[in-house]
């Protein structure tokens, strides 16, 4: 029998890891014939139908490989697994999940003053905790002692029984749709679960004489081995989910009694392992669980994932950490700046204490901003929605504080599927969607496909303008039977929350009236049935074609509501694809041949009595926010995480000024210039004042400069007069770097210029006990003023009050005012009256 | 002249000393600060000819040096008058 060839090199950089090896053996798996991956620079070959087999042969990227094919079906599977090498193969490097974004590793200059004992880390899942060590060791991978190997056959039968087992109860895990964080650890435990190379290893054993458990045990040590001598982080990763399987593997054998795989928490705990499997983690008391340390492994294990999606924190990556702690000492996990600190002091409780403060303070402003419904200055109110492909996105949508789901895209359920979806299965989606949608409506656009898009059963027509050609609307007049059972579908769920219906890509009002001929069937088929829907469910189009934007008044007497699609509004208008090297170019959405054709568009709504909304990219940056509130539109929808920056941005709008600079925009000649006046462009309501209430600390229990100054920071941030800290603090010790600002008599007046602060400020603190300053005359400092100027345009105004405070500082009677004030207010009024500051500008 | 590294506080606050203490001993003096708000109360080429005595209170470079060509200059540190502004007067008395 010919063996058949194919030579490639690995085309994918993080080499052939977890999901590209998965994909292989699967495709490999369909083809009776042998298919072996021979590993050049090694030498080593493996199973290609065995996603572990692969994974240890450790590929890397740039390695050559030779795939080895023979059998009765190996032509066949030779041209099928030369066109996957070739075409899907490239295309499984996804992006390893990277680490959070660049966390602050450094220790917290307080906490390096006072000398608190700390190490290290790498901080894996974010925020910190406190609590007692609690060591955890690894899974227990003994074999069960007891029964004696009754006959081979019977061992390899419980071997088989085992593995059904456990891939049943991985299978039933599955379909009772968890999250997509174990979703993903159940899929990867059903990989391993299922493979070929695994389950033939573990029956070689058995037939071989071993029993059915320490057969398991080998084999798991050995693959596991074999992973954890991988070059690549990530495949080291993947052997604790073989121990874990293998776990499950030895309980099921044991007559399914469950091993004890965790210890049990009594009280805040840091838990410290060598390693964990996921099991472990979720088997840790979650109320008690403050924060994890790893010894090994990096910021892509299943662990370390399940850690950020419940929120404890995780520091991986120090080594040997068990040999430092003593179970039952207390320690603090930070994974925000990498640290680890060890039986922490005053200092260092203060020190959290305040961060967690401000971490709550976050939050609330978080939540208050959000929930609230976006209304201008001078009260005008507009409705800041959503843009979804699911109905899984609605929650977290309304969470970031969505007013409503302006736009749930319909492609997804038609596209990368061999038949189009059912009316059932379509009605449970938008159900779902308006029932967590709470009486909120949700605008659902039917089918927006085109040539261009992956939808073999439809039968699209090949095109050489696909944009120009069959989409949208016009592909459903093609298939009037596919977009019935959408619309029955839509109409269904309308009964169970307000759901109004949206048609993409309509150039006349033809089309209109067809799409409402076939609603009105469709309405009538249900109502004979009795199906309930919404009867007066609301019936719209995405303005995106040129003759439609430029016809709204003919158009409002056929629609109830318009939104406006900016994307490809402005390519049709701009005749230039945003995708389009030569001419992208010329799509700009600011330019004022653009604005007026949208204010036209928002005025003849108005004027017809009709919503109208918008859903393109340009409602994502809050930049643009002026000019659409300018317009009068009702509502605008975005990307979720996009929407608490512009609801805050719409509260710091005057809708009036706003109108005012829609004129201007529209009288520019270049989208530059309607960008330099957008720049210039500031909210009233965004220049506080130098002081503030929250700026003034009395009875400060700090007792270093380093704590004083982070407390001094901290205030800042609370008072929302600086969004990095971090960056704050660090310009005040340059300063303090040049000479000590402690200028005698107990005063020290720390300052900088720098852009981290958003308003030029003068922050107080006063101290129950003097701290050292290292000022000049050698007397510890009892009060603290820090003045913050902003590094871009600062105000002279505030230059001069600041220069001014720098002068009073001079004289002690002043001092002593500032010392003897009784409370945060009698601080306040005594700087303002000093410097000449009206009251009420006192934020 | 007065002049710190970020201009914000102490070139004012030198500045202020330097007023109190020669008010405080009865002698005559024009303060020129070299700030964050740029050159203030800037000392004419009239002011530097009739003056028995040339201040530089600073940390750092001075602008328009040239001014004071031919005079004799006494230069102390921004933090010295802060401190001991007495002993710096008695510095230019000397």
């Amino acid at each position: 029998m010919d063996v058949l060839e194919h030579a490639f090199a690995c085309p994918l950089s993080h080499g052939l890891h977890a999901r590209p090896a998965g994909r292989l053996a699967a495709e490999a798996a369909r083809y009776a014939a042998e298919v072996t991956l021979l590993h050049e620079p090694t030498g080593a070959v493996a199973n290609a139908k065995s996603a572990l087999a692969l994974i240890g042969l450790d590929v890397g990227g740039g390695d050559r490989c030779r795939m080895r094919i023979a059998g009765a079906d190996a032509a066949s599977a030779h041209a099928a697994l030369g066109r996957f090498l070739a075409e899907v193969l490239p295309g499984c490097d996804e992006p390893l999940t990277a680490p959070p974004a660049g966390p602050d590793l450094a220790l917290p200059r307080s906490l390096r003053a006072a000398g608190v004992r700390w190490r290290a880390g790498t901080g894996a899942a974010p925020g910190f905790g406190q609590g007692v060590v609690v060591f955890l060791d690894r899974l227990p991978l003994a074999p069960p002692t007891g029964a004696a190997c009754v006959s081979r056959e019977q061992e390899e039968e419980m071997v088989r029984r085992a593995l059904a087992g456990v891939r049943t109860a991985l299978e039933a895990g599955l379909v009772a749709r968890p999250s997509p964080v174990e979703a993903a650890i159940l899929e990867a435990h059903l990989a391993i679960a299922t493979d070929v190379a695994l389950a033939e290893a573990i029956v070689e054993h058995v037939r071989a004489g071993v029993p059915a458990g320490p057969a398991v045990a080998r084999a798991t040590a050995s693959f596991a081995g074999r992973l954890l001598a991988a070059r690549s982080l990530y495949v080291r990763e993947r052997a604790v989910d073989i121990e874990d399987i293998g776990l499950q593997l030895l309980e099921a054998i044991d007559g399914g009694r469950p091993r004890a795989i965790a210890p049990v928490l009594a009280r805040p705990s840091i838990v410290v392992a060598e390693t964990m499997a996921p099991r472990q983690f979720l088997a840790l008391d979650r109320g008690h669980l403050r924060g994890l340390v790893l010894e090994r492994g990096g910021t892509t294990s299943h662990v370390v994932i399940l850690a950020r999606s419940f929120g404890v924190p995780a520091l991986t990556g120090l080594a040997a950490a068990r040999a430092d702690l003593r179970a039952g000492s207390e320690a603090i996990v930070d994974a925000d700046r990498g640290i680890l600190v060890l039986e922490p002091d005053a200092v260092a409780r203060r020190h959290y204490e305040r961060r967690r403060r401000a971490h709550r303070r976050g939050q609330e402003r978080m939540a208050r901003r959000v929930q609230a419904p976006a209304v201008t200055l001078d009260g005008r109110r507009l409705e800041v929605a959503a843009n979804v492909a699911t109905a899984e996105e609605v929650e977290p949508a309304l969470a970031l504080g969505a007013e409503g789901i302006g736009l749930f895209r319909t492609e997804m359920l038609f596209m990368d599927r061999e038949a189009p979806p059912s009316e059932q299965e379509q009605f449970e989606i938008y159900a779902r969607a308006a029932r967590v949608a709470a009486g909120r409506p949700v605008v659902i656009r039917t089918m927006d496909i085109g040539g261009d898009k992956p939808v073999p059963y439809l039968g699209l027509p090949r095109e050489a303008n696909p944009f120009l050609g069959c989409r949208g609307v016009r592909l459903s007049l093609r298939h009037p039977e596919v977009f019935d059972s959408q619309l029955r579908a839509i109409l269904r769920a309308s009964a169970i929350g307000r759901v109004w219906l949206m048609v993409p890509m309509v150039s006349t009002v033809e089309e209109v009236r067809w799409v409402r001929a076939r609603l009105a069937a469709a309405r009538a088929g249900l109502e004979t049935a009795g199906v309930a829907c919404d009867p007066a469910m609301p019936v719209g189009i995405m303005v995106e074609v040129p003759s439609a934007a430029l016809d709204i008044a003919r158009f409002a007497a056929e629609v109830d509501f318009f939104s406006i699609g900016t994307n490809d509004l402005a390519q049709y208008v701009f005749a230039a694809d945003r995708e389009n090297r030569e001419a992208g170019g010329l799509h700009d959405v600011r330019h004022p041949v653009f604005l007026r054709l949208l204010a036209g568009i928002a005025g003849a709504a108005r004027r017809h009595g009709r919503w109208v909304g918008l859903c393109g990219e340009m409602a994502g940056a809050p930049a643009n926010l002026p000019l659409l509130i300018g317009m009068g539109l009702d509502e605008i929808s975005a990307a979720a995480p996009e929407l608490p920056a512009l609801k805050a941005a719409v509260a710091r709008c005057s809708a009036a000024d706003c109108r005012g600079l829609l004129e201007r925009a529209l009288a520019c000649r270049t989208a530059g210039e309607v960008g330099d006046l957008l720049a210039a462009f500031r909210g009233r309501g965004d220049a506080p004042g130098l002081l503030q209430r929250e700026l003034v600390t009395l009875g400060s229990d700090s007792a270093s400069r380093e704590e004083a100054i982070e407390e001094i920071v901290e205030a800042m941030a609370a008072a929302g007069r600086t969004q990095r800290p971090r960056d704050l603090e660090e310009a005040v010790w340059a300063r303090e770097a040049v000479y000590s600002t402690g200028l005698g008599h107990g005063f020290a007046i720390p300052h900088c210029k720098c852009d981290a602060v958003t308003a030029s400020s003068v922050a107080v603190l006063r101290l129950e006990r003097p701290v050292d300053w290292g000022a000049t005359d050698g007397q510890p400092v009892r009060c603290v003023i820090l003045l913050a100027i902003r590094a871009s345009d600062p105000d002279d105004a505030h230059l001069k009050v600041l220069a001014q405070l720098a002068r009073r500082l001079v004289h002690e009677e002043f001092r002593e005012r500032l010392l003897a004030a009784a409370d945060e207010e009698a601080v306040l009024r005594c700087l303002a009256e000093e410097l000449g500051i009206p009251a009420d500008r006192t934020a | 002249m007065t002049a710190c590294p970020t201009g914000i506080a102490h070139t004012y606050m030198a500045a202020e000393q330097l007023e109190k203490t020669a008010r405080a001993l009865a002698h005559e003096i024009k303060v020129e600060t070299q700030g964050s708000m740029g050159i203030e109360n800037e000392l004419s080429a009239r002011d530097i000819r009739e003056a028995d005595a040339v201040l530089f209170a600073v940390d750092i470079e001075v602008e328009n040096r040239e001014r004071f060509d031919g005079k004799r200059i006494v230069r102390v540190s921004v933090q010295e008058v802060i401190r001991n502004p007495g002993a710096v007067f008695a510095r230019l008395q000397a």
